[in-house]
């Protein structure tokens, strides 16, 4: 058995620090001109650069010799099969577990449940961005075995979307905007779009570059939608606490 | 201590059920050779790995970073250095991010390098400095983010019509490769900060939102990148 590890790992090393460099030069901007901040915490800041280089350096060499290549494996395994609709209920699957299990949408949870007071505990978030994307990536599945153009699926989502924020609160509208971005992170792009790409690659007639793309747009509109229909639901009860809010600060 | 057994048990809680699916999906009905499911199992383990450094280090350096820069721009008094450091921001942090250099490595692989993952990059990383230079100046100026939302997506469609069929559903996901784990955190603490020391506002209405409009900047941009092709 032939299992490469390490194989690339001096050219992610060097990708990685060209990555985070600018930041590095920014900060550094900052903190001589503006900042000024004291020695243990710039320590402090420096420690968690230094983390956030490996962490990277770690994540882009698992998603270089695991994620990508046994995604697309997968996808070229199951686009072979004969039965094409178990696509849509492995997508439904994958993408509630990917979405459960996003870091970016746990950072955006806790923000919006810290800045809400509590309002809108992480739970409802977490579930409903969840079932969001679960529906979307199925739908995405159905677009590929199909092959229907994105378009068919960006514009109607997007105008309910416009239409929903007409009777949304501002709040919810911003926080709706920002969940579909927040929902497509790394396991998402990573392994599913391998896989997507795997699928359009050997199905007849499909452009991977047409059709296995664009996942990650639908993936991006569908909690927008949920998110919108969370603040429609809890319209009525917000209006009611922020002249709560309001007095008390 | 605390903090990073906490990490350690989000990432793995979080890294578990996605893998327990594929290791199911193998066994039942996919197959792939013994090498390449290994492969798999090493790059969960090194993702994990990864994910835990990372979030240790945001939590440790880039989130206090953000909400300081965040709050020390606007008291520099000039409207023109905060819309323009929110730019850089934006820039750095797009150039920075995971996700979108995953991307931009998958696009690369499929179009054969017609599409380079370095013009990709540094696209969608011009497109997501824009946007945040202006979601800065829609704070300062307390301009409804419905106004920039509707008149950004109109755009979008406005380009779609003139730009190859190709680079469409690339440039839709290049919007949402922008908010992955490096800048969500970076640019709304950036928006929590800005917003909190602008006096009278809603921090949720006014943080929020950036996150939103950093999406659409890259999505003109491949567009305009595809016009440019075309």
């Amino acid at each position: 058995m032939n299992i490469n590890i390490f194989e690339g790992f001096g050219h992610v090393l060097y990708e990685v620090a060209f990555a985070l460099i600018p930041l590095l030069i920014f900060f550094l901007f900052f903190q001589i001109f503006i900042l000024k901040l004291p020695m243990k915490k710039l320590m402090d800041i420096f420690r968690g650069m230094f983390l956030t280089f490996w962490g990277l350096a770690f994540f882009l060499q698992g998603v270089h010799i695991g994620f990508l290549p046994a995604g697309e494996m997968m996808g070229t395994i199951l686009g072979q099969k004969e039965h094409l609709w178990v696509l849509i209920p492995i997508g439904f699957l994958l993408g509630f577990v990917a979405t459960f299990a996003e870091p970016a949408v746990r950072i955006l949870n806790h923000e919006v449940e810290k800045v809400s007071g509590g309002y809108i505990p992480r739970k409802v978030m977490l579930y409903t961005l969840s079932i969001g994307v679960a529906i979307s990536i199925a739908l995405s599945m159905l677009r590929i075995i199909v092959g229907i153009p994105l378009w068919y699926f960006i514009i109607p989502g997007y105008l309910l979307a416009l239409i929903m924020i007409k009777f949304s609160t501002r709040t919810f509208t911003a926080i709706a905007f920002d969940s579909g971005g927040v929902a497509t992170g790394p396991m998402t792009v990573t392994f599913i779009v391998a896989m997507s790409v795997g699928i359009a690659t050997v199905l007849e007639g499909r452009d991977p570059l047409l059709d296995g793309f664009g996942m990650i747009a639908l993936v991006a509109l569908s909690p927008i939608l949920s998110v919108l229909t969370l603040g429609l639901l809890y319209g009525r009860k917000e209006k009611g606490n922020e002249r709560t809010f309001e007095s008390e600060s | 201590m605390q903090n990073i057994k906490d990490t350690v048990k989000e990432v793995v809680y979080a890294i578990i059920p996605l893998s327990l699916v594929v290791i199911v999906l193998q066994f039942t009905m996919i197959g792939m050779p013994m090498e390449m499911f290994m492969q798999f199992i090493m790059g969960v383990i090194f993702v994990s790995i990864g994910l835990i450094l990372f979030l240790l280090g945001v939590h440790i350096g880039l989130l206090p970073v953000g909400e300081m820069i965040g709050s020390a721009l606007p008291k520099m008094g000039k409207a023109w250095l905060v819309v323009f450091f929110g730019f850089l921001l934006g820039f750095v942090a797009t150039v920075a991010e995971p996700d979108v250099r995953v991307l931009a490595i998958q696009v690369d692989l499929v179009s054969d390098g017609i599409i380079s993952r370095n013009i990709l990059i540094y696209t969608v990383a011009l497109g997501v400095a824009i946007f945040v230079g202006l979601a800065m100046l829609r704070i300062l100026l307390n301009f409804p983010i419905t106004y920039l939302l509707v008149g950004g997506y109109g755009l979008v469609f406005l380009l779609a019509a003139f730009t190859p069929a190709q680079f469409i559903p690339i440039s839709f996901d290049a919007g949402g490769v922008t908010t992955g784990p490096m800048t969500v955190p970076f640019i709304l603490a950036l928006g929590v900060g800005v917003a909190s020391v602008l006096r009278g506002k809603s921090a949720s209405t006014d943080g929020f939102g950036l996150v939103a409009l950093a999406s659409i900047g890259p999505i003109l941009a491949v567009l305009v990148l595809g016009v440019i092709y075309g």
